[in-house]
């Protein structure tokens, strides 16, 4: 079993490495067969460890500790080798700071005999999205860097493996201080990936996304050495122990909370997640769906037994909440494509981390189906944008107007991407829905008719957002003459059209997927399984229930509809122009993009800066 | 209520709308000192409408109509058949896109302005609902409708703040003065409605039918097990929303969404706190 896990960090990073040594434009195709052998290894791998006896605890030799530490200097001192070269003063200083407290934590570290890998269901459940979606966004990317620049490609596809190696370990360490070194081997990733252009915007954007995440790193030492001074705790593990307890001192959760806000681009950290849209395409579907950004959740997750209940859940739910709609609002002013999918990003971050705090395991339950649906529907958009920019040379929403003439397909997964963020049967409406009614349980607590408030607000303002952005697309002249399919690369749909699958299947049987794959997850989060009944299609919840035939009819409606309507015409009927009540005036309808919004965009900002403080001082019990 | 009763409910929905709102113009010409149309005038102006030529700009925004009558029709039956509340709030969500891709689908301004303004209707009214459905949730302990059209407690005692925040925002949902900018008919014209014609301005006229049956069934929840209670607040909604139709005129869009999220939804969360600090 040990041998299997260690194989999920040791693969990729091995094609990786075969991928990275076959330069050049010949070896395109042999690229593309490794990094296509990714699916189905890591699977069958990710496969094994589901079925495997769950927890898994690994002991370690000492030497791999030793490793860790001298790594850790290594990547710090690179880190500190980055900012002397780029004349960056946050990052050298930051990157000081972090060897400075890293010295620290490694001189008053204690002894522990605690094992330091600790694989259970919610690691494997993270494994399960990078070795799915993670391993198809690769594939996507040996096409996409086929079409942008064939000489780095084996560079960046290399790069994108060997990520997916690290986040798997990422999500499966025990120790706090390795799990740094691994956070911070995140930020490496995506600070290559951003940079990648080697443009002067990218730059300044991968600067900025390090020294931010840096900030996160700097919560995680500090989280550790209060952990050593008060519990004399270095692991994960032995924190979960305090669970149930009266929590006295709650500085390190405090600090730790903070970095997973950091990492899940929360504002006022978003900027970093906004500016890894000039590189690559695939980059931004890497970091937004399988990897990078997941772990903020993760952390959380993990902690929520032990931050239950207490003042620093609580506020987390306040601002985790107040990012969700916020995040949401500035996304409405926005009218570059990808910008509108990363704003979307951090407000469902946000949703996530929401009621990952609330602890209860319907809450629980709600937040990994939050997990699982979002990357596989991010994953798919992304890949929707670099087809767009690609082939239709579409960037910024004005682009996209009327593409449904031209480009029905990525028109259907677009819109298919965009109604399962919002509308009624698909997985991330359901979880929505979860948890708006597990809220409604508790609102005699301020934090949870907060709560209810920001996902009542959030989710409309976010379905006004996909909703401008189909209606851009649908725009047409006239009728569907000749139904036409347009010609997309064979690599493309194999990325996206699985993701569609999984998104529509997923979605019909919802309460069977809940019930059996994810439930059991929710129970070695927090010890007890969520009290939901999988009746046929229908999902039955404690006090509630989503019948199957309301599931079916909606997507009759929402799916076959859509797709009949190119079919359909109506015979009999005379055709004319538009009649505009009788105007003839030269007509260019653009696109609204709310620009009234950006007036509260400071407002919003400083209340998210005034949050996030809130909970660290509050929350972190530092009065 | 039973499946049977809900389907046969549905069925006739837009039937029993059709005389609301022939009764809501011989209110409203009363209240104008007018006569006003005869009480069956909706179903004269129906069969006309159905006997006129057919002219569509092209099938895909003819389709999108006749869908939104389907969708409204469909998320009406999921509001009847006693299951979940919140569910049957965002069917409705569901039936609004068809009408709001309906309207962006044409080269038409007004078209085009009234499905955006449309989806600002739905960001105004939409949390309100969300936040009753969890009231009356605190209040009768289930989110099915059938065990909230069976509870003993009266909701509205409880949630005197919230029902006046429902009360004023039912001009929101069905489209009425004050806030009618969706439709705006001497600024845009009916909005997304403009470009429909003949059958398919009809599909799209009887939807809104059916969404005065699920805008009044929604204040008859707040009733819970009281039928009769039920009836009189539907009558006194009714005259309340076809007096504020008279007495007001039209705010823009931004004043529509300032009162729905600075004075109604906070009205909505008092009640809500207050409630759930009492019950606790």
């Amino acid at each position: 079993m040990e041998k299997i896990v260690y194989s999920l960090f040791l693969v990729p990073w091995i094609l990786a490495l075969a991928v990275f040594l076959l330069p050049g434009a010949h070896f395109h195709r042999l690229r593309q067969l490794i990094t296509f052998l990714s699916l189905p290894a890591l699977s069958f791998l990710t496969y094994l460890v589901w079925n495997g006896h769950l927890p898994l605890q690994i002991e370690t030799p000492q030497w791999l500790e030793l490793a860790f530490t001298v790594y850790d200097y290594g990547l710090l001192l690179y880190f500190l080798y980055q900012g002397i070269k780029f004349r960056d003063f946050l990052v050298t200083v930051l990157a000081l700071f972090q060897l400075f407290l890293l010295t620290w934590v490694l001189l008053i570290m204690p002894e522990s005999s605690v094992p330091n890998f600790y694989v259970d269901r919610l690691s494997a459940f993270m494994f399960l999205i990078v070795s799915t979606v993670g391993t198809l966004i690769c594939i996507y990317a040996t096409k996409y860097m086929e079409q942008e620049n064939l000489e780095r490609e084996n560079r960046f596809v290399a790069i994108l493996l060997w990520f997916l190696g690290v986040m798997n370990l990422a999500v499966s360490v025990n120790n706090i201080e390795w799990f740094f070194a691994l956070f911070e081997t995140t930020t490496l990733a995506s600070y290559i990936l951003i940079r990648f252009r080697w443009d002067e915007v990218s730059i300044k954007n991968a600067l900025r996304a390090l020294w931010m995440n840096q900030i996160g790193g700097i919560a995680i030492l500090l989280g550790l050495l209060f952990g050593i001074k008060y519990y004399g705790f270095t692991h994960f593990t032995q924190f979960l122990s305090l669970s149930g307890k009266p929590v006295i001192v709650m500085i390190p959760l405090g600090f730790l909370a903070v970095s997973a806000l950091v990492k899940g681009a929360q504002m006022p950290f978003h900027r970093w997640l906004l500016g890894a849209m000039v590189a690559p395409t695939p980059v931004s579907a890497i970091l937004h769906s399988a990897t990078m950004v997941k772990i903020a959740p993760y952390l959380i997750l993990r902690l929520s037994p032990v931050i239950k209940g207490t003042l620093l859940a609580k506020l987390l739910i306040i601002t985790t909440g107040f990012v969700f709609v916020g995040a949401g609002l500035l996304a409405l002013t926005q009218e570059n494509f990808k910008k509108i999918l990363a704003y979307s990003t951090i407000s469902l971050l946000g949703l996530m981390m929401l009621t990952a705090s609330m602890g209860s395991s319907m809450a629980i339950l709600a937040s990994l189906t939050l997990i699982l649906f979002h990357a596989v529907v991010k994953a798919l958009l992304f890949m929707e944008a670099g087809v767009m920019e690609k082939l239709f040379k579409a960037k910024y929403v004005e682009d996209i107007r009327r593409l449904v003439e031209r480009a029905p397909i990525t028109v259907a997964f677009t819109s298919i991407g965009f109604m399962s963020m919002t509308i009624v049967p698909y997985g991330i409406f359901v979880s929505k829905w979860m948890a708006i009614e597990e809220a409604s349980n508790f609102l005699s607590h301020g934090a949870y008719v907060g709560s209810i408030i920001f996902m009542a607000t959030g989710g409309v303002i976010l379905a006004l957002l996909y909703f401008k952005v189909i209606g851009v697309m649908t725009r047409k002249r006239g009728e569907f003459f000749r139904f036409q399919l347009e010609r997309v690369p064979f690599v493309y749909l194999f990325a996206t059209v699985p993701l569609v699958l999984f998104v529509i299947v997923g979605s019909i049987f919802i309460a069977k997927l809940l019930s059996l794959s994810v439930n059991p997850v929710v129970e070695a989060v927090i010890g007890t399984p969520a009290s939901i009944i999988a009746k046929g299609l229908t999902l039955i919840t404690p006090v509630s229930e989503l019948y199957g035939w309301q599931i079916i009819g909606a997507f009759v409606l929402l799916l076959i509809v859509p797709i009949l309507a190119y079919f359909v015409h109506f015979t009999g009927t005379d055709r004319v122009y538009e009649y505009t009540c009788g105007e003839k005036l030269e007509l260019n309808i653009g696109t609204y993009n709310f620009f009234c919004i950006q007036v509260v965009e400071p407002f919003v900002e400083t209340a998210a800066v005034a949050l996030f403080i809130l909970t660290l001082v509050l929350g972190g019990g530092l009065v | 209520m039973s499946y049977w009763t809900a389907f046969i409910l549905t069925l006739f929905s837009p039937v029993i709308g059709g005389f609301i709102y022939g009764l809501e113009r011989i209110v409203r010409a009363r209240m104008q000192g007018r006569v006003g149309p005869p009480l069956l005038q909706p179903f004269y102006d129906f069969f006309k409408l159905m006997d006129k030529r057919s002219i569509i700009i092209h099938s895909f925004h003819a389709f999108m109509g006749v869908m939104y009558l389907i969708g409204t029709w469909f998320a009406l039956f999921v509001l009847l058949s006693g299951g979940d509340l919140l569910i049957a709030i965002f069917f409705h969500v569901l039936s609004l896109a068809f009408l709001v891709v309906g309207g962006f689908s044409v080269r038409s301004p007004y078209s085009v302005i009234g499905a955006m303004r449309e989806l600002l209707h739905m960001v105004a009214y939409e949390p309100l609902y969300v936040l009753s459905a969890a009231a009356l949730y605190l209040v009768t302990g289930t989110f099915q409708v059938s065990g909230i059209l069976r509870s003993e407690h009266v909701p509205l005692i409880y949630l005197p703040l919230l029902f006046t925040a429902v009360l004023f925002s039912l001009p929101a949902i069905l489209k009425k003065s004050p806030f009618d900018t969706a439709e705006a008919h001497q600024e845009i014209i009916g909005g997304p409605e403009i470009e429909y014609s003949g059958k398919f301005y009809e599909a799209v006229y009887t939807a809104k039918w059916i969404e005065y049956v699920y805008a009044f069934f929604f204040i008859f929840l707040f009733a819970g097990g009281n039928h009769i209670l039920g009836a009189l607040l539907i009558i006194f909604a009714f005259f309340f929303f076809n007096l504020l139709d008279n007495v007001t005129a039209r705010v823009n869009f931004r004043q529509m969404v300032a009162f729905h999220w600075y004075i109604l939804i906070p009205l909505a969360v008092i009640n809500l706190m207050l409630i759930a600090l009492w019950r606790s």
